[in-house]
């Protein structure tokens, strides 16, 4: 099972902020963290955001779609990044967040992500195969 | 560059509402010309918040809450990762997404190697790069 980790922190803690952790510090910290997730073979992806600054929020109000430009100084938190864990249990998700290695103010969600089963009988089973194809061929594209 | 298009929703709000087959539909189309157009490098949806749990940091031992977050307004739904030329681009196709009441898109940009240097020290940055490979070799 595949689970999220999803880092949200006031945006005042992103690098360069005025409350960011010291660097070196906290860059070495975190490297020797994806190393372990690596080294257990349980990484598959893991992405840093820049500030919401570089971002824009897009709101849909039934009619068309109005854009709002970054920073979001109104969100109290915001992600910050995120790792996919493959694992065997929740519990093993929660016990690799609970490992991270960040400060006081930061909350790690750890979410599930849905797997083809969580949506059959939910969704049109012909969306379900075409899905599949499309998630193939994203993946052949990747390792081109 | 890359963006990150973070689907924001109302809980809530969202599971009073039983999930509509046209909708399935309409995002299977979004993502289809997505790949199409050459794009998208990742898309995922999250389950409910009641299979989740938050760990949060503010003592000596982190804190952990089971889901779900019922105290939060707005939680992550799903996401896609868009490679684009530019910013506008991943606006386009931010605004093209197939939408219900209530949500929202974040549009993120994702940090890049070049974003951390001369910020972090170059030894990591050189690990983090034979992570990247590592990595990519064990799930490619």
């Amino acid at each position: 099972m595949r689970y999220m980790l999803i880092m949200e922190a006031p945006e005042s803690m992103a690098m360069g902020g005025p409350d960011a952790p010291p660097q070196d510090e906290i860059f070495e910290a975190m490297s020797r963290y994806n190393n372990d997730l690596v080294e257990a073979g349980v990484l598959l992806a893991a992405e840093g955001l820049t500030p919401s600054s570089d971002g824009f929020l897009v709101t849909h109000d039934g009619e068309g779609a109005s854009v709002t430009d970054g920073p979001f100084s109104e969100a109290k938190e915001l992600v910050a990044g995120f790792w996919i864990l493959e694992v065997s249990s929740r519990e093993e998700a929660v016990q690799w967040a609970r490992r991270c290695p960040i400060g006081p103010g930061v909350t790690l969600q750890v979410r599930r992500i849905a797997e083809m089963a969580d949506l059959e009988g939910i969704a049109p089973a012909e969306v379900l195969d075409a899905e599949a194809t499309l998630r193939r061929r994203v993946a052949e594209r990747e390792q081109v | 560059m890359r963006f990150m298009l973070l689907l924001k929703y109302d809980e809530a709000a969202a599971m009073a509402t039983p999930p509509d087959p046209a909708m399935f539909e309409e995002m299977g189309r979004f993502n289809t010309a997505m790949v199409d157009a050459g794009v998208l490098l990742a898309g995922e949806g999250l389950t409910p918040s009641s299979q989740g749990a938050a760990v949060t940091f503010d003592g000596e031992e982190p804190t952990v809450s089971d889901g779900p977050f019922t105290e939060a307004k707005e939680l992550v739904g799903g996401f896609w990762i868009l490679k684009v030329d530019s910013l506008a681009e991943a606006l386009s196709w931010a605004k093209r997404a197939p939408f219900r009441s209530g949500e929202r898109l974040e549009v993120r940009r994702v940090a890049e190697a070049e974003d951390f240097e001369g910020v972090a020290p170059q030894e990591v940055l050189d690990a983090e790069e034979e992570l990247r490979a590592r990595q990519a070799q064990q799930h490619g």
